[in-house]
């Protein structure tokens, strides 16, 4: 499973594709299954023409975690939540089982935005 | 202080109109990103995790209340109500959108600020002693030589595409504030035989994937020739510097590769070569001096009836000025530092009402001077020991009086994975364990001088090299490891620690410190810090504790 994240030109906010638009919450992204593979790369490239709207926009790799899909990356989890020195900053301020589960949610790989971020310096 | 003049006025007013129309050509896609990010980055403006990062340029750490207050305006009205300071004396906004960047700029012209030259291939700002013109030991303002620096780097167009950026730091006494020997160029101010004043000049220190301590390449160089002397070494960089591999492209490398003496026997044929044309004339190093000139001191006695009484009385005042309260060069004066280390908290933030009252503390009592600290503190350079009484309680009551300047939890760490896009780690949340763990104040100050220095990448802003322990952030497959090294020092007496063995996870790194800290207990003679200790018994014992269990 994997979504589709960037962030926002006009204010740096993380957002994440659903259907055309892009949304704040992780818990609204949309979601593409392995078998929606063609989609996916369709959505990132119709993204990465959307300049005067967002920068950057990559793929996410999901984890199940409990009972709903959250980044595999500590670093992509740490961007749909916020800081963890300032749990009311970001978006696990409003609280909710979404982000609860994206808080313990336990999965770990390297983050494809990390590493494109070192390939373009 | 240095204040601008109406040059420098009217420069930063166009200079933020011209970044308002950058910015609206990039919202409106008149530029692309990749034209763009150049452009933002001039003007200090990153992209991280969460939002825009704004770092803002705090020349050579020094500070006048209005300017702090305007801090904490920008703090409140577009972040979120707290500033970053950070190891090169600068302060991050971490929360910043980009359509407000440009008003930001504005109200940062409107007291003598900007975010010129903190990012980029250009001369960096200069960091100097943060107890400049207070300390006893000084030898000369350093505040002198950095503010010539800055008049002679800002936009200098010979040095604004440098092969990589470029550092240098002003000590201005024996005891090392700055980090010099880690700085690009470290300078250290100096007396000769003569008794005429100088700089000990070093070249390509530096941390990050390949860390060195600077050699020295020029032991004296008269200070009316500094000026021409930092432009040679910088002509030779800008030639001879690696331009096709990023991660060669510091003067370190350049200097490592060369050997020291190769390289300053190429600066010394540049340097003969230019003459002394381009050094600053004496009437314009004198008009500098001047607005550093000191302000009135009173004349007191070195002994306060009002400071003594206190510190009889009330024994967490006595603790703060054990730690935190140095000695000053005009009697019944003192330095005070104010940690920005609460136990549990973020080193190195602030918050608006913080910034506040420090800027109040610092005009009230402190001749309207602050200071900014590679160490992520704040100083108030100027207090009367008179006035430190009522200046601790105020501290207090806005939870800036911890006592732990230079103890275990006066920890380094930078913003790490909980904000910077290239980290690989979270720092925050690591020293504030660590920081919780030495809660007990009795026991930080058993243990004494203690420097503990995190980053969460390799790119190293948290001078983890240079930590008396370093703790370095990993990447193992997506999860957050820590390496610790061993015997780093920033100093005067400068190193580059060693790894101590294989990275921890997160929740041992805590521990480990604990165990190494009992290993020194145990092993420590009369004296000794821990660096100290470690040097004369080796990394093994404390090795060997860490590991225990893994054997």
């Amino acid at each position: 499973m994997r979504a589709l994240t960037a962030n926002r030109l006009a204010d740096g906010e993380v957002v994440f594709w659903n259907h055309g638009r892009w949304v704040e919450r992780f818990a609204e992204a949309q979601l593409f299954g392995d078998g929606d593979g063609a989609a996916a790369e369709a959505a990132e490239g119709h993204a990465k023409t959307e300049t005067t709207l967002v920068v950057e926009p990559y793929l996410i790799d999901l984890i199940e975690s409990g009972e709903v899909w959250a980044p595999l990356s500590y670093r992509e989890r740490l961007r749909a939540l916020g800081p963890t020195n300032h749990h009311h900053h970001g978006k696990q301020a409003e609280g909710g089982a979404i982000v609860e589960a994206l808080q313990h949610a336990s999965g770990a790989a390297r983050s494809k935005g990390r590493v494109d971020l070192i390939k373009r310096k | 202080m240095y204040r601008y003049d109406t040059i420098d006025k009217e420069f930063l007013a166009d200079r933020a109109a011209e970044f308002r129309g950058q910015v609206t050509r990039r919202l409106t896609g008149e530029i692309t990103e990749d034209q763009f990010k150049p452009l933002r980055l001039m003007n200090g403006l990153y992209l991280q995790l969460h939002a825009y990062m704004l770092r803002i340029a705090i020349p050579y750490g020094s500070l006048n209340p209005t300017q702090l207050r305007k801090l904490a305006w920008i703090a409140r009205t577009y972040d979120k109500g707290y500033g970053h300071f950070t190891t090169r004396t600068n302060l991050q906004f971490h929360w910043i959108k980009l359509a407000d960047a440009p008003d930001i700029l504005d109200h940062l012209a409107s007291v003598d600020m900007h975010a010129i030259q903190t990012s980029g291939n250009c001369i960096r700002n200069t960091t100097a002693d943060p107890w400049a013109g207070a300390t006893p030991e000084e030898i000369d303002d350093p505040r002198v030589w950095s503010e010539a620096i800055r008049q002679w780097s800002s936009l200098h167009p010979e040095f604004s595409f440098l092969p990589r950026k470029f550092k240098i730091a002003i000590t201005a006494s024996a005891k090392d504030r700055t980090a010099a020997r880690v700085h690009d160029i470290g300078l250290a101010i100096k007396r000769n035989r003569q008794g005429a004043m100088g700089f000990e000049v070093m070249v390509g220190g530096g941390l990050g994937a390949t860390p060195y301590v600077g050699p020295t390449i020029r032991e004296f160089l008269p200070a009316a020739r500094l000026v021409s002397y930092l432009e040679a070494i910088l002509r030779v960089y800008n030639r001879l510097g690696r331009r096709d591999n990023r991660t060669k492209a510091r003067i370190k490398i350049l200097v490592a590769s060369l050997g020291a003496e190769e390289f300053g026997r190429q600066v010394e044929a540049e340097w003969e070569a230019m003459g002394p044309g381009s050094d600053l004339p004496d009437t314009e190093l004198a008009r500098i001096r001047a607005a550093f000139a000191p302000t009135a001191f009173e004349t007191l006695p070195a002994r306060s009836a009002a400071f003594e009484a206190a510190k009889g009385s009330d024994p967490a005042f006595a603790r703060f000025v054990r730690n935190n309260v140095k000695p000053h060069k005009i009697p019944g004066y003192g330095i005070v530092e104010v940690s920005l280390k609460a136990i549990g908290e973020t080193p190195g933030d602030a918050t608006a009402e913080q910034m506040e009252v420090i800027a109040d503390l610092g005009e009230r009592y402190g001749q309207d001077d602050i200071r900014v600290t590679h160490e992520q503190n704040l100083v108030l350079p100027h207090v009367k020991l008179d006035d430190l009484p009522t200046v601790h309680a105020a501290l207090a009551a806005a939870g800036l009086a911890t006592p732990n300047i230079n103890l275990i939890s006066d920890i380094i760490a930078c913003p790490g994975l909980d904000y910077c896009a290239l980290a690989n780690a979270r720092a925050i949340p690591v020293a504030q364990h660590i920081a919780e763990r030495f809660r007990d104040q009795d026991r930080a100050e058993l243990i004494g001088e203690l420097k503990i220095k995190i980053s969460g990448c390799i790119n190293a802003c948290g001078h983890h090299h240079v930590g008396h322990i370093g703790i370095l952030g990993v990447d193992k497959k997506g999860e957050e490891f820590y390496q610790l090294t061993l015997g780093g020092s920033g100093a005067e007496d400068a190193s580059v620690g060693k790894v101590l063995g294989p990275a921890l996870p997160a929740n041992r790194v805590a521990e480990a410190i604990d165990t190494m800290v009992e290993v020194y207990l145990a092993q420590r003679q009369d004296g000794e810090r821990f660096l100290d200790t470690l040097r004369r018994t080796g990394a093994a014992p404390f090795k060997e504790a860490v590991y225990a269990d893994v054997h």
